[in-house]
């Protein structure tokens, strides 16, 4: 007995129509925010999309090695790409969210955001080396390119025999900080999106004032940053099947499907997100 | 300035509690060997190697971590609703999610041994009586410093999220930054200590786990010891940083000045990488000739 | 490499696990209407029993999915469960009495396009991937549901908004020592998505069975309603919140002690302080 091989290699395979009738479904969703609250919930719909695109791009950089990586046979970290993914984009909005609070502008707010996870992914890929080289005494080498595409190094005669790559070269290291970057900025994206929405319609709807359903607002707000943030995160991780090196994988080229992915399953958990403070006809 | 020595000072503390929690982190999770180095502690019986391992299998350590620390927040809060006196409920409501960790750990190692009857690998009760405490021991420390944190930062420093959330978010970046860190060390170096050092392990030898120790039959408490020399302190380290820096550039600077701060970190931290990363090629040199290598 | 995960035949079929998940969740989480009826808060339990009903139908969905092998491990299947059900959930409190045939319908639907996003966008080509995904979306929001009513005695949005604080004797209503004020969702998030996948996770093997998955998963959801009771002290009257703890400890306590027998039954050997067998050529 083996694992039901249900699907014949999977691969990089596009499939048009189905992309089709994704930007389909991302167009309906959007006619009917538009239908329901043509400009405050359209908004934030537009942006919530918007920022969980950029979650799932994001994470398509972060390299992730998985069970391999822990034994030194596979470049990347040794944490599953969700997950790792999830605490550099919320490492940044917790960030974000400190500005958004002191009264920032938006832009102010969500470059924070994207800078707190770019942070936090540059000390950890740092340390992730830093243990390798100094704990365990083996360089950095990638088992997908001849040569690093920022540095120009040769990778193959430091790749140790039997394995395909270890530790974190310098693409990767890059590309784990844009990967923090853009997912600390897309949930921050998210989270302000919503916490606009939220504190403008809240006190209208629980007939209070503005200040007594601000924490109403800030949990809502933040737990909908959390739970799409995983949605767009472990869909990116069915997109790369598990594990990539970085942005030079030829794995990476696959982000096109996660785009669109990203855009429905955002556009759907935003517009019931949107749709929790809207006077509804029978309630 | 009053405030501002205040929030340096308590900016201060939470590094350091991260520290710690970082630290006690990585140990526990090597003890109960959780992550992906368990993968090979799963592999091996099936290869025939049979083993006395703690096979904690709960997740991986970013999500159990967000759960222990936002569980002890969580029922922290509850307790503080109450009236309780703050560090008090700390306490409590990491002992609380103490208990939980140790009840998942306990179940995870009998299920994940049980269902690799076929290839005779015994369940060992004195393994679970001993190391089960001991990581519970660690993931409390981990625990109550990463809810004291998050607590100085919702009370002292005024950031918006309540308590569960404020923990959510640190603990699953506590188990995310612990696991990059701690993971290899563990995985190749100790589970793999009998292979060559300065290598990765070859795909022939998975499976082939490190099982007669020093003294005896080796056990994860041996583990434990081990991780406290290098990965617990560079992941206590690790997360420590994020921690301190997080949330001092916010201290120092606020909205562009915080972001002009974060991006010269980053870059400082790029060069850091780029010089380890020569200093390893330069000083251990290649495997074999550039000529030879072939992938 | 890791562990193979093998298609295992026998037990109860899923549908009739599913079936029964459905009808035991929804009935247990309409009993805490009860709490409206009386006027009371003491048949807030019935939202911890949601929970353990809930999970032990999400945990054998898992099991369903990941024999397929999706390359990415458990505990993700977890995450988007819990994930996209949290946003369902809270819509569907803004409906009152209908709040959990609400969440069914409305996780039903998230949960089935992102089946079909997966399957076919992302080309995943499972064929239990839709399925499977809308059932773990309709689990993840009922156990939240449950949740809630367990930790604040309804499903209303007015109710997990709400809370009371006493001030110089006075008790006044607030947000912020609320169920939501508090984001005590984040908590029970958590406890979800953990507990729904940790037994498939912790009865991984070529030696799986069923009894002892589910057995696990009535653990697993007895302890967080342990815990989810505990806190329930800050938000509902103690006399209920002490049933419940009640409740809850001795499931855990009976749940915890079968696991262990049923482990017993199926380990290879069960030895205390023994060397390793030697086994021929290693």
């Amino acid at each position: 007995m083996s694992a039901v091989a249900a699907k014949p290699a999977t691969g990089a395979a596009m499939n048009p129509t189905a992309m089709g009738i994704g930007v389909i479904l991302v167009l309906i969703l959007l006619g009917i925010c538009w239908f329901v609250s043509p400009t405050v919930g359209l908004m934030a719909l537009i942006g919530v999309i918007i920022g969980g695109v950029l979650i799932g791009f994001g994470v398509h950089f972060v390299p992730v090695g998985g069970a391999p990586a822990a034994m030194g046979q596979a470049p990347g970290i040794a944490t599953g790409v969700a997950m790792l993914a999830a605490g550099g984009g919320l490492a940044g909005l917790f960030g974000g969210a400190w500005a958004a609070a002191a009264g920032q502008t938006p832009i102010v707010v969500i470059i924070t955001g994207g800078v707190g996870g770019g942070l936090m992914m540059a000390i950890t890929c740092m340390m992730v080396n830093f243990v390798y080289v100094f704990g365990m005494g083996i360089p950095a080498a990638s088992g997908k390119v001849a040569k690093d595409p920022i540095t120009g190094d040769s990778q193959a005669e430091y790749k140790s025999q039997g394995t395909e790559g270890h530790g974190l070269p310098f693409v990767s290291f890059v590309g784990g900080v844009t990967g923090g970057i853009f997912a600390g900025a897309g949930g921050t994206l998210i989270y302000l999106e919503l916490l606009n929405l939220y504190e403008g319609a809240l006190p209208t709807l629980m007939q209070l004032k503005p200040e007594q359903v601000l924490p109403i607002a800030i949990s809502m707000a933040g737990i909908f940053a959390v739970g799409m943030f995983l949605v767009n995160a472990v869909l990116t991780a069915y997109n790369i099947t598990g594990t990539i090196e970085g942005p030079h994988d030829p794995k990476f080229k696959r982000w096109p499907r996660a785009i669109v992915a990203s855009a429905v399953a955002s556009a759907l958990c935003g517009l019931v997100a949107i749709l929790i403070v809207l006077p509804l006809p029978f309630t | 300035m009053e405030q501002i020595v205040f929030g340096i000072g308590i900016t201060a503390l939470t590094g350091a509690l991260a520290t710690v929690a970082g630290a006690a982190e990585d140990t526990e999770s090597n003890i109960g060997s959780q992550g992906d180095p368990n993968s090979q502690v799963q592999l091996a019986p099936q290869m025939g190697f049979l083993h006395r391992i703690f096979n904690k299998a709960v997740a991986g350590e970013p999500p159990a971590y967000g759960l222990w620390c936002c569980l002890g927040a969580g029922l922290a809060w509850a307790f503080m609703a109450m009236q309780l006196n703050a560090v008090l409920a700390i306490v409590l409501g990491s002992v609380l999610a103490v208990f939980v960790q140790g009840v998942y750990a306990t179940t995870a190692y009998v299920g994940r041994t049980a269902s690799l009857s076929k290839f005779g690998q015994p369940v060992y009760v004195d393994i679970l009586k001993s190391m089960t405490t001991v990581t519970m021991a660690h993931a409390f420390i981990a625990i109550f410093a990463t809810v004291a944190l998050c607590q100085l930062i919702n009370g002292a420093l005024g950031h918006p999220f309540p308590l569960p959330l404020l923990a959510l978010v640190w603990g699953i970046a506590l188990g995310a930054a612990g696991s990059a860190t701690g993971n290899p060390y563990y995985g190749k170096e100790r589970q793999y200590q009998n292979q060559k050092f300065g290598a990765g392990v070859p795909i022939s030898a998975s499976g082939n786990i490190v099982r007669y120790a020093e003294a005896g039959e080796r056990n994860s408490i041996d583990n434990g010891w081990f991780t406290a020399k290098i990965g617990g302190s560079a992941s206590g380290i690790c997360f420590g940083l994020i921690v301190f820096l997080e949330l001092w550039r916010t201290k120092v600077g606020a909205g562009w000045g915080s972001i002009a701060i974060g991006v010269l970190l980053i870059l400082i931290f790029t060069v850091v990488d780029r010089y380890i990363e020569i200093w390893a090629r330069k000083n251990y040199g290649p495997y074999t000739e550039a000529k030879e290598a072939s992938s | 490499m890791s562990v193979k995960v093998e298609v295992i035949e026998g037990g109860i079929p899923h549908n009739k696990i599913m079936i029964a998940g459905v009808v035991s969740t929804l009935v247990c989480l309409y009993l805490t209407y009860l709490n409206v009826l009386t006027g009371t808060e003491m048949f807030s339990f019935f939202g911890g029993l949601a929970v353990v009903t809930a999970l032990i139908w999400g945990s054998h969905t898992i099991k369903v999915l990941c024999s397929y092998g999706i390359g990415t491990g458990v505990p993700s299947a977890g995450m988007i469960a819990f994930g996209s059900g949290v946003i369902a959930m809270l819509l569907a409190t803004r409906f009152n009495l209908l709040a959990p045939i609400v969440a069914l319908i409305l996780a039903a639907i998230i949960g089935f396009i992102l089946g079909y996003v997966s399957n076919n966008i992302l080309n995943m080509k499972i064929p239990a991937m839709v399925q499977a995904l809308t059932e773990m979306a309709v689990v993840g929001a009922l156990s939240l549901m449950g949740f809630a009513a367990l930790m604040t005695g309804g499903f209303t949005f007015a109710g997990l908004t709400t809370g009371t604080v006493s001030v110089l004797g006075q008790t006044l209503m607030t947000q912020q020592q609320s169920f939501m004020g508090g984001c005590l969702i984040a908590v029970a998030f958590l406890l979800g998505a953990i507990a729904i996948q940790h037994p498939f996770n912790a009865c991984l093997g070529p030696g799986w069975k069923q009894d002892r998955m589910l057995m696990l998963t009535a653990e697993c959801g007895f302890l967080s309603m342990l815990v989810a009771a505990v806190m329930s002290f800050a938000l509902i009257t103690s006399g209920s919140a002490i049933i419940s703890l009640i409740i809850a400890i001795i499931g855990w306590g009976y749940t915890y002690c079968q696991y262990m027998a049923l482990s017993k039954r199926d380990a290879a050997a069960w030895l205390d302080a023994k060397p390793i067998p030697e086994v021929e050529g290693h």
